[in-house]
Parts: C-alpha cells; structure tokens; sequence
C-alpha cells in the first residue's frame, strides 16, 4: 500500500506531499520524505555511484529498511517524486510505472498558467490524479 | 565424511601456514636449519589463483617440517586425500657427497627411491662442505654435484642447487626461493584441481536425495582454506560466498524441515563475527546445519578474510545487509524463538559490526569513506530502534520521545509476534504494582507554548490489545491472526499515549482493555486480560530470560541506564551520520538528542542542537515538520533567558504556514511577542521580521519627483501577526538603483502605527531626495524595546510561505527623482529697445516646463537706473506663443491684429509687495507673461553728432537689468534665477550737418532723426534752441513750417528738418555771459507701438479719449554747433633732401619749414602766441634720430614769419621706409595746410661697400 506520495522541488522544498494513511501521522512521513533526500543528493552528486542509471529519471530504491520501502524518481528540471509503500515485494515496473503517470499529472499540474513555478501545488484536480493513480498502484500487474 | 568434521575442524584450527617436508639424506639439516627458517615469511611470493592467474602475495608464512617428524608420519591415505590442504607443499632434499662413487653408488639409488613419488614436488639441494682454499675439495664437489644435475635435472625443470657452507653464493637464496615458489605453486595447482573435480562432482548430486550438505560444505571450506593458507583471501572469499548461496539455496528446499537453532543461551548475543563461537559439530542438523549459527558462521569468515583484505568498509555494507536479511529470517521464526530475540539479536549484531568495523577501517578515498559512515550511522540507527522497541516493552514508552523521526521508525516497526505473549510471573505482583504507579504519575508530555497537538503514534498498534490479542490466540485460533493480517498502519493511529491522557480511564484500565481487545467480539474468555503494567512486568521478565548480555541488560534495567545508551545509539547515528552524505539524517538525530538534554536540563545544549534542526527545516521549507521543533527550541531559548532568540523562534512560528497552528495559537505567540517587547528588556533587541512583515510599493507606475521636491510615499505592508498590533515607530529605506553605496535615508512614519493583520497602507512623507531611482529597502520599526527589520518584499501579496527564498530585492523602482533640470522659463517678451525716461511695459514670459508653479512667487529686483512704478498695478495674462500660432492666424488678417495676444483667456491684475509678486493658481501650468510698469533713468541729455564724425552710441548705455528670482515647489524649494537685460533708448538719433552755405552767411542746418524704436512716431512739433554764436535767420524760435506736421516716422526709418541758421555776431557782453554751449532739439513726438514688440506709449499715458487728445511726449537732444572754420592759419613743408639719396647708416638732415599765413591773434585757443610746439616722430627700427624731438620754438605771430625746424637723421633699414614726420601737438589740424608734410615713402639705399666698416671701433 501506498502510504505517501510527495512532490520535492529543485531546492529540496516540499511541493505537494500526500500521505494516504488514516492514522494522523503524516509528519512521520514528512519525516521520512525528507530523509529520503539524502539519498537523492547522494546519488545525484556522486554520479559514479549511480553508473547505468546515469541518465535515468528513475531512481529506485531509495531506503533499504525493514519495514518500508522508499522510492524516488529525478525529472530532468530536478524535481524529485519519492513515494512511499509498506509493500514489502514490490515491482519495479510497477514503481516506474507509477512514476511515469505521477510525472505526467505534475506535469500537467504545472502548466496551468496560474501555478507559479517552485510554489506548492495546490490544484486539487491534481490531487484527484494522483490519488486515482494510488489507488490503481499494483492493479495492472495483479490482474 | 560428515564424522571427520570435528577432525576437520581441529586440523583447521591447529595449522594456518603452508608445510615444507625437508629429506633430511645427509643430516645436513641441523647445520642450514638456522638459515633456512631464516628466509620464513617469504617476502614476495607468485602464486596461481583459482583461474590460474599469476597473483603476487606478499609475507607468505610457512615452516619447514622434516619428513621423520610424526606430524608428517602417521597419516592414513584416506585422510591424506581429505585433508590434503595440510600436507606438504614442497620437498626439499638435502644432500652432500664428497666422493663421485659413494654418489653413484650410494646417494643415486637412493635419492632416486625418494623421488619416485609422483605426488611430491621435490628439488634437492646439494651442500658442499669443502673449504674454498680447498681447490681439490671444491673441484670434486663440483664435479658431484655435475653429475647430480645430469642424474636429477631435466631440460624443462631445473631440480638442482648447491649451497657452499663456506663461501654461499650471492643468489642461491633466491634460486632457493624460486624453487620452493615453483614447487608450492604446482601442488597448490594440483590441489586445486582436485578440490575442484571434488566439488564439481559434489555440486552434480546437488538435488539428489542423497546429497549430504556437510561433505559439499568440507571440501568447499578446504578449498577456501587451502587458498587462506596461501595467502590467496580473494579466493578464499570466493568460496565462501558460493558456499553460502548453496547453503541458502540447500536450507530452504521444501521437504527437510530443520531446526532452525538460536533457542540456546547465548544466542541472543550475535556471533557474525567469531567464527569459533560454537563448534561446527554441535550444528550438524542431519546433512546440514543449523541455519541460526552456520549463516553467523559462514558471514564470520567471510569477514575475517576481508579483514585480512583491508576491506572494513565491505565488512559494514555485507554485514548491513546481513543483519536486514538475517533478522527477516529471525522473524519468520519468531513463535519458535525467546522472546524478542530478534530484536536482541539485531541490537548485539549491531553494536558487534560497529565495534569490528570502526576498528579496523583506515582511511579510504573519500566517497568510500562517506559511504562507511553511513553505513555505520545505519547501523547505529538500526541499533537504536530496536533498543527503544525493547525499551517500550519494559514500560519506558513513556520516555520515548514522540518525535517524527521516532515515529517513522517505531510505529512501522510491527510488534514482536511470540506465539504467546509472555506472562506475568506469579511472584511479580509487586513489580506491577511499582509499574502500575509509574504509569499514573506520568504526566503527559505537553507542548511547549499551550499547543495542542495530538503526539505521533510510536506503536503500530495499542500494545495492550495485541498483547491480549496474542494471549487470546490461545483460545480463538486462527481467527485473530486473520485480523492481523491488516495492514498495521491502520491501527497506528491508536496509541497508548491516548490513555495516559486520562488517568481516570487508566484506573478502569481493565475493563477498557476489555473493549480494546475483542474488537471482533471476541471474548477472551480464558485468561484475564493483562493490564498494561502486567505486559511491561511480563515483558521484562521475558527479557531478561532471552537477554544474556549483561550489559544490554543492565540497559534496559533502569531509566538512567536506558538513557545512557539510547543516548549513545543516537550520538553515534548522528556523529556518523554527519560525516556522511546524509546530513539530514544526521541533524534529526541531533534533535532527538537535544530533546534528551531538554529533559535533563541541559538547554545550552538542546538549544544548539535545536538551531541546527530547525535550520534544516527551514532552509528546505520543510514548514510541518519545522513547526513540531520550533516550539521546542523557543522553550529552550526562553528558558535560557535567550530574549533575542526567543522573540525570533515567536516570529518564525508566527510566519509559519497559517494552517499549521490554530488562532489561538497563533495570538498566544503574539501575545509572547508583545509581552517581551514591552516588558523587562534591558537592552533594546533587534529581530528580523522579514517573514511576518512584507512591503511593497503601490501598484501602478513610480512616484516621479523633481530634484529637490518633497513628496509623500504610499507604501503597502502586510502584516502576518494574527492581530492588530501596535507599532510605535516605522522607518522605511529607499536605495538608489545605480548606487548602493551611497547612505540610504530612512523615511520615518511621523506617528504609531496600528497594523491590522493582512494588507495595510501607509503613507510617509518623503523629504527631499537626489537625483535617481529608488527601490524600497529596508523597513525597519520598534514595537516597546524591540527593534524590528524587515527586508522582505512582497510582490503585492502576502508573503508565500513557502517562497522560503524571499529576500530578492524588488526591481521596479518606487520613487524617481528626475535630475535636476529646468523648471520653469523667464524670458523678456520683447527683444526690441524700450523707450527711456518712460514708463514702458516689461514683458516676461513665465513659461513652466512640465512643472506645477502652484504658490509661486516672484521677487523683481531692479538693477541701477531702473525704477517700477509702483503706483501701477501689474497685469499677468496667459501668453501664447505668436509664432506657433501665426499660421493658423495667416488667414485672417483681422484675427492676427486683435489677437496679438491670442486668446486672452487669463487676465489678472496683481500688486507688488516689497518685490514680490504671487502668482494666481490658473498660471500654475500655463505659460503666462507678466508686463510689469517700469521706466529706465537717465540723466544724460541724448547727444546730436554730426554727419561728418558720426558719434556711435554704445549699446550698453541703454541697458538695463532685472534681476528675477521665482520662488515655487512644494514648498517653495525650487529657485529659479534670471538677470532679464532690456534694452532702452532714445526714440531718435540725431545726426546733423551743414546742407549749405549761403553767400550771406546762413548756413542750412539739416536735423536727421534716425528712429531708433519699433513703433511709429509722430512728430508734432520741432524746434531748435541754439546755443550762443548761432542765431535763426527767420528771427522766430526756428520752428518749421507747421504745414509739415505731424510728421510720421515708421520704425527705423529716417527723417531730416531743415533749419536756417547764421553766425551771431558776437559782442563782448555775450561772450562775458557765454551760457549755452550747445543748442537743443526738442521734438515733441507721439508715439503708437504695441507692448509686446517693443516700445510703446508711456504707461503712464492712459488714453481714454482719440489719439489725438494724447499727450504728447518731448524728446530733447543736445547739439554742438562749431563755429566754421576759415582758413588754415600754419602751413608746414617739408624741404627736399639731398641728392644725393639717403643710404643706410649716413647722416642725413631733415628740414620743413613752418610759416604763418595769417595773423594769429585771432584765435582764442593758442596761448602762446609767440610759440609753435612742434614734434618729430619717426619708427625707431628704421629711423635713428639726433637732436630735439620735441620742443617749442619762437613764431612770430606776424602773418608771414617762418621757421626752419631741422633735424639729423639716420636710416637704419633699407628699402621704402616712412620718413619721420612733423607734428604741431598744439595746433588744431584744421589750421595746419599741407599736413602731413613731406612724401609718404623715401627710398633708402643700402649701405655702401666701404672699408670702413670692416675697421675695428
């Protein structure tokens, strides 16, 4: 299950950050967010340590612990998308996939002419998106 | 073969290094022993690895064993070919012979019975004894030791080396190493192979039922060992890696279910780095082992070996993920095993990687180096959570700090999963009891500055329920493990925490814990379900039964102790963390040890620490999460009396996303604010505001001032204080754009201000400013003591909160002060002469240039003979440019003559008070002109010339100046300057001259009047009042004909009266009164001209009645008759000069002669009338003169006398030369004939050629 998506500008500055837990414990997950930058900065500076995924947007897997995991994705203008799950085995592709669309609606999110580039999405049709894109994370694969 | 594993073992233990066998055939040894062993460890040796590539291994160890030693006899076959890593690598044969048929006799047959063995790699060594003054000696034992090659050595392998005890040569060490190298590396190719064949043929049967994991496992450890002997570790590492992926490959094949092992004691201590910590033997678990202790063992070896490596860092990155992977196999087993024991296990495996790794670890390069930092700060931090789980479950829950990070860890963490819940013991009541009471005393831990917040789960679910939930599996089955199925996150939201809040619910704890924990109905009807003190006593037992670390367990034993650790867990996280990459991770950690200090106290430190987190946060924009530590560190400041620090974190809270507290909140910080502000403060302190406060100039296009003017400035503030607050001073800064250096003015708000929360307007009044553009700076403030700052700029909004890199300067410009430049114009509207002695008309064109002159005023101040008549009030009209509008006007000749002043819209009569005058507010931006009453003195009568020297009259005599100063702006700031020059004159200019001479002596006196104005005159009437000597001819006043006026003259344009004259005969009465020197034209003229041209009827003239009704004007001119001259009185001549010619440098004398030709009694003028004053005059360059240039001699005044006046002279240049010539200063030049005297030019010739001159002086 999908437990937080965020959207983290250029200067490391939270854009948009969704948890989708009922608990009222989303500041864990900021928390976690925001750590997971580190691993971000770490592999965006050392780019040999990176190697094949040198010019790739998609980052993988962040944080190896034991009981969530942490994804992260890097757009080409340095905005990252990271997401959190607490499914233990979960696919790439499905990650890459999930990415791929989440990138499409930020995309889309930003080019609305009253957004001001580096400020926080507030649009909520773009909260819809990705909601709807959560909710469906994992289904292609199962059926 | 799974019984020679204890042998194996012990076989492994005792031998570490390589064996040398050494044939003793001579008893040699005791004699080379010494230095043979003295070459061990071998320096450098070359040796295959398993691909049979030459690697170089550096201080190879090995022992030399001669073969009669017993560990190298009694050896059965079987155990040779299994253990065969531990026979002897080499054979070294020692002989000696001194006689060439004991050789071939003795030594051959039985060096060849030795040698026979295939297996062996053996090379002899043949010591010579004999003494190298020895020829014969050393003769025959080279010739021995010739045959001994030719018996022993091939073409493709030398076996042979001597050694002379007496004399060694150089190299036969080394030829000595070379060969043991060669033969160690053929057998340990040889060995290979077979351990490889072995294997390969073992991994063959792999998934046959047969297989025996513990064979696999013996031969695989051989190999590995054979290569750790040899000093190959990369290889030995490499089988043990394979080793592992077939034992995780082999355990887990479905069918052999094992045990799994870690139920002894002291297996909560993690072993993954002592391989010895249990013998292999007591693992064995039918083929295999047991996977607890071989996976422990298998992962310690590995780390041996990358130790001996150098290759700390990978122990770190292997041993990681190792602890990840082994404790998820712990998990899965975790209804088998102790209690907690993974947690344990994990704590331990830890704390033991840490210790190993940080010891071992040299310098790296740099990014490895980062990276082992991390990797220890994940191991500290791995560390910790465990230890705080374990800590929650002995009831120290309450002292975990409910921090995010925290959170994240602890509340993903799911609950150990015992297959039942321990107990409480029978005898423990009264540790519950103690329990039970910690639990009522805890108050809950409450945010700093009154905010409610609900605390951060650190449970994945209500402990209490899932103990009872477990204990409850008992009775109900499976049904409840269907329940946890759930995901865990769902029920994070439940906390423990939320009980504490009422205590009253804590003493009824029993039966909520009832409701908690049948949430599907469940009864747990069995067993009473355990209070919350009774888990943490029955845990604590648990505990203390799987924990055999003592000081683990002295840890968890007492709140001080725990805090001790979980302090040293996190410092050593977040020290490693710091020297890593990952930074963040670092500073949070930092906070969760400044919370720590908090508590103890220590606010210094918690304070610095705090700063740190809360500038990550911030620096990111990271506004949630900075909202739970910023209260933190405002406590810490406050507590710490830190004022300046305190009023900052207020700020900051307040300037923090709105949402993120609530009003009442939000006004309690601003409460915090004011109350410090206006209370004990010593020492004013300064805080920057620039979040809360933003500004910005209005919308729409800059103020624009002129150099000089004051203004006032509309400034928009908004304010982020949730209330109205008070602010007892504003300043505002503007900076110049081009120039920042230059002092930036601060405009001050002249009164308090109230600012209402949200968007304000202020207005500040500007004073005077240089030239230049301005952008707001800095505004800056005092509320009570405190000095606030704030260099925000807000684009016309409120401050965004999440533009966290607001400071950008604001580039439209607020204000722009023009350069200076000119304001206003003042002209003279006319540039034509004014008539002086009148009162006349001064125009002056007020002209402003795109510039208000709202209260304007003007000061006139009149130079030297010029006087405004007062008594005249000053008339202002707006003033059209006739020029512009003459085309348009072309057409119409009759608009063109009425319209000379255009459309007289504005018209105003204004009155002089002491040199100023006031401008009406209709000439505030129109050019206007003001005509000004004004009449230029002169005392001077106009003067007549005559024709004949016509007198020029200066222009400077008729100028006059006025002296303007206007003084308008704002507030009458701006000055502006001028010397206005009119130009006054006579109306005419006389000019006269003699038309004729009449026989009878009148002479015709023509008066030419030149009109010197631009306006038609008219002359009504002229006359002549003639000085003493002339007399009219017509006996009248010398009047004109009156038929001839008004004669009209156009402007510039001339005209001539005529007067008959005649010379007065004089009498002496007359010449005794001789009171008019000069005659005097009076003209009496009326003058029609228009003010703005030029001169024009007097002011004075007011002309109400015809034209003719005007007064007309008179204008008086002076003339000087002279009398006529009749003849000339002197004639001079100048006498021819010598024939001869002039020539340079000869004396010549230059003669005239003066004669009178007429009495001179006559003449008034000359006094001495017996004398004539005469003067020589001569250019010096070309003339020398001897004799009296001047000087007087006799005359005599008889008509008729002359005299010679002579003087020498020399010429000096040659060529045409002006003679020197003879004045009479004296004498009018009228009555001198002839003069000049003399020729214009003489010609002088140059100087003769004369030997004269070539003779010395």
């Amino acid at each position: 299950m999908i437990v937080c998506v965020a959207v983290v500008g250029h200067q490391n500055n939270p854009l948009y950050i969704q948890s989708f837990t009922e608990a009222d414990d989303a500041l864990k997950l900021h928390h976690i967010v925001h750590c997971s930058l580190d691993v971000v900065d770490e592999r965006v500076n050392n780019p040999k340590k990176s190697g094949p995924t040198l010019n790739e947007t998609f980052l993988g897997l962040l944080y190896p612990t034991e009981n969530y995991k942490v994804y992260g994705y890097l757009t080409n203008t340095k905005v990252k998308f990271i997401l959190v799950t607490t499914d233990l085995d979960v696919r790439d592709a499905d990650v890459r996939n999930f990415f791929r669309r989440f990138h499409a609606a930020y995309v889309d999110a930003v080019s609305n002419p009253f957004h001001v580039p580096g400020k926080k999405i507030t649009s909520r049709t773009f909260a819809e998106r990705v909601s709807t894109i959560v909710k469906s994370f994992g289904l292609s694969s199962a059926g | 073969m799974a019984n020679f594993l204890a042998q194996f073992h012990t076989i492994k233990n005792s031998s570490d290094h390589l064996v040398i066998a050494v044939e003793d055939v001579s008893d040699l040894w005791p004699i080379v022993k010494s230095e043979f062993e003295g070459r061990l460890p071998f320096k450098r040796a070359s040796l295959n690895n398993k691909t049979r590539n030459s690697v170089s291994v550096e201080n190879l160890t090995a022992e030399f064993i001669l073969t009669t030693d017993s560990r190298l006899r009694s050896r059965f076959p079987l155990e040779q070919s299994l253990f065969w890593f531990r026979e002897p690598y080499a054979t070294v044969v020692l002989v000696t012979c001194e006689d060439l048929d004991e050789f071939r006799t003795i030594l051959k047959p039985r060096l060849k019975l030795i040698v026979q063995n295939d297996e062996r790699e053996w090379f002899i060594v043949f010591v010579s004894k004999a003494p190298p003054n020895n020829d014969q000696a050393t003769k025959l034992a080279k010739k021995v030791y010739a045959k001994l090659e030719v018996e022993f050595s091939s073409k493709k392998r030398e076996r042979c080396c001597k050694l002379d005890i007496q004399s060694p040569e150089a190299n036969f060490w080394e030829d000595l190493e070379s060969k043991i190298m060669e033969s160690i590396r053929n057998t340990l190719d040889r060995r290979v192979q077979f351990y490889e064949d072995e294997i390969r043929k073992l991994s063959e049967q792999r998934l046959m039922p047969v297989w025996n994991f513990c064979n696999f496992f013996i031969l695989k450890e051989s190999l590995a060992f054979m290569f750790e002997m040899a000093h190959l570790f990369e290889d030995a590492l490499r089988e043990y890696d394979e080793l592992e992926l077939c034992y995780l490959e082999t355990v887990n094949m479905t069918g052999k279910l094992r045990d799994f092992g870690g139920v002894d004691r002291g297996d909560d201590q993690a072993a993954l780095l002592n391989p010895g910590s249990k013998p292999l033997t007591q693992i064995v678990q039918d083929d295999s082992f047991r996977e607890f202790e071989f996976r422990q063992y298998l992962f310690s070896c590995q780390s041996k070996l990358l130790f001996k490596l150098k290759r700390a860092f990978e122990v770190a990155s292997r041993g990681y993920s190792f602890i990840i992977s082994f404790s998820k196999a712990l998990a899965l087993r975790e209804s088998i095993l102790p209690f907690c024991m993974r947690e344990v296990w994990v704590i331990t495996a830890c704390l033991a990687l840490i210790n190993a790794t940080a010891s071992q670890y040299n310098d790296g390069p740099p990014d490895i180096e980062k990276e082992f930092y991390r990797l220890q700060g994940d191991l500290y931090s791995l560390c910790r959570v465990k230890f705080m789980r374990l800590a929650y479950l002995v009831g120290f829950g309450a002292e975990i700090e409910r921090s995010p990070v925290n959170s994240a860890l602890l509340s993903m963490l799911p609950w150990p999963k015992p297959a039942v819940w321990p107990l409480v013991p029978p005898d423990a009541s009264s540790e519950v009891l103690v329990k039970e009471k910690i639990i009522l005393q805890e108050t809950p831990r409450v945010k700093h500055l009154g905010i409610q917040r609900k605390p951060l789960p650190l449970e994945p679910s209500l402990l209490l329920r899932e103990a009872n939930r477990r204990r409850a599996s008992l009775s109900a089955g499976n049904m409840v493990e269907m329940f946890e199925g759930r995901p865990i996150f769902n029920d994070g939201s439940g906390s423990d925490a939320s009980t504490k809040m009422s205590p009253s619910q804590k003493v009824r704890a029993s039966s909520m814990s009832r409701t908690n924990s049948s949430p599907g109905g469940f009864e747990s009807s069995i067993d009473r379900p355990m209070r919350l003190a009774e888990i943490y006593v029955a845990a604590e037992h648990a505990l203390q039964h799987t924990i055999s670390n003592t000081d683990l367990w002295k840890s968890l034993s007492s709140l001080e102790e725990y805090e001790k650790k979980y302090l040293e867990l996190t410092k050593g996280a977040a020290d490693n963390y710091h020297h890593s990459w990952w930074k963040r991770h670092g500073v949070v950690l930092d906070g969760e040890i400044a919370a720590v200090c908090f508590k103890h106290g220590n606010f210094d430190l918690a304070a610095k620490s705090y700063e740190k987190v809360c500038a990550l946060y911030a620096g990111e924009g990271w506004q949630d999460l900075l909202a739970e530590v910023l209260p933190s560190l405002a406590e810490c400041q406050k507590i710490l009396n830190d004022q300046a620090g305190y009023l900052s974190s207020c700020v900051r809270l307040l300037s923090l996303d709105k949402g993120l507290f609530l009003t009442k909140e939000r006004e309690a910080f601003q409460s915090e604010v004011l109350r410090l502000a206006h209370s004990e403060m010593k020492d004013p302190v300064p805080l920057d505001v620039s979040s809360l406060i933003t500004f910005s100039g209005n919308p729409g296009p800059p103020l624009e001032l002129c150099d000089g003017d004051p203004g006032t400035l509309s400034v928009t503030i908004w304010s982020g204080f949730p209330d109205d607050i008070t602010l007892d001073s504003l300043s505002l800064t503007l900076m110049a754009t081009y120039n920042g250096d230059e002092g930036v003015k601060a405009l001050r708000c002249p009164s308090a201000i109230v600012l209402k929360p949200g968007r304000n307007i202020i207005t500040l009044p500007l004073p005077p400013q240089k030239p230049g553009s301005y952008v707001l700076g800095v505004l800056t403030g005092q509320i009570g003591h405190l000095r606030f700052r704030s260099h925000s700029f807000s684009k016309g909004g409120p401050a965004d909160s999440d533009d966290f890199m607001i400071y950008e300067k604001p580039t439209r410009p607020i204000l722009k002060v023009f350069k200076p430049r000119a304001l206003v114009d003042l002209t003279a509207a006319i540039s034509s002469a004014l008539l002086i002695n009148e009162p006349q008309w001064v125009g002056i064109i007020v002209r402003p240039i795109d510039y208000s002159l709202k209260g304007a005023i003007l000061h006139i101040d009149t130079g030297p003979g010029l006087k405004i008549e007062e008594s005249h009030v000053i008339e202002m009209q707006s003033y059209v440019d006739l020029s512009q509008i003459a085309a348009d006007m072309a057409k119409s000749d009759a608009a063109q003559k009425e319209g000379s002043l255009a459309v007289d819209k504005n018209f105003e009569q204004l009155r002089l008070h002491a040199g100023r005058i006031e401008f009406p507010n209709w000439a505030n931006n129109v050019t206007s002109i003001l005509w000004i009453p004004i009449r230029a003195i002169s005392d001077g009568l106009a003067r007549g010339s005559s024709s004949v020297s016509p007198l020029r009259q200066s222009i400077v005599d008729g100028m006059r100046t006025i002296a303007l100063k206007l003084e308008f702006g704002v507030s009458h700031n701006q000055i502006f300057e001028r010397t206005l020059a009119v130009h006054f004159t006579d109306p005419f200019q006389v000019s006269t001259r003699i038309a004729d001479k009449c026989n009878d002596g009148t002479l015709l006196l023509q008066v030419m009047l030149q009109s010197e104005v631009k306006a038609t005159l008219t002359i009504n009437d002229a006359w002549l009042d003639l000085q003493d000597g002339f007399v009219h001819t017509t006996k009248g006043d010398g009047r004109p004909t009156s038929g001839f006026f008004p004669l009209v003259i156009s402007p510039h344009s001339r005209a001539a009266i005529l007067f008959s004259i005649c010379l007065e005969m004089l009498n002496a009465e007359d010449e005794a009164k001789a009171l008019r020197p000069e005659s005097i034209l009076n003209i009496k003229y009326g003058i029609s001209g228009d003010r703005t041209t030029g001169a024009h009827p007097p002011v004075a003239v007011e002309s109400p009645g015809p034209e003719g009704a005007r007064q007309d004007l008179i204008f008086r001119s002076s003339l000087v008759l002279q009398r006529p001259v009749l003849d000339p009185c002197l004639a001079v001549g100048f006498l021819p000069l010598p024939s001869g010619g002039l020539r340079v440098g000869q004396l010549v004398s230059m003669e005239w002669r003066i004669e009178r030709l007429k009495d001179f009694e006559e003449n008034e003028v000359s006094k001495h009338n017996n004398e004539v004053l005469y003067e020589v005059g001569a250019n010096s360059d070309n003339w020398m003169l001897a004799g009296r240039k001047r000087g007087h001699v006799s005359l005599s005044t008889k008509q008729g006398s002359r005299i010679v006046i002579s003087i020498l002279c020399m010429p000096l240049v040659a060529g045409y030369v002006r003679p020197p010539q003879l004045g009479l200063p004296e004498v009018d030049e009228t009555n001198i004939s002839c003069n000049p005297a003399g020729p214009h030019l003489v010609c002088v010739l140059p100087p003769a050629l004369s030997s004269s001159f070539c003779i010395p002086a």
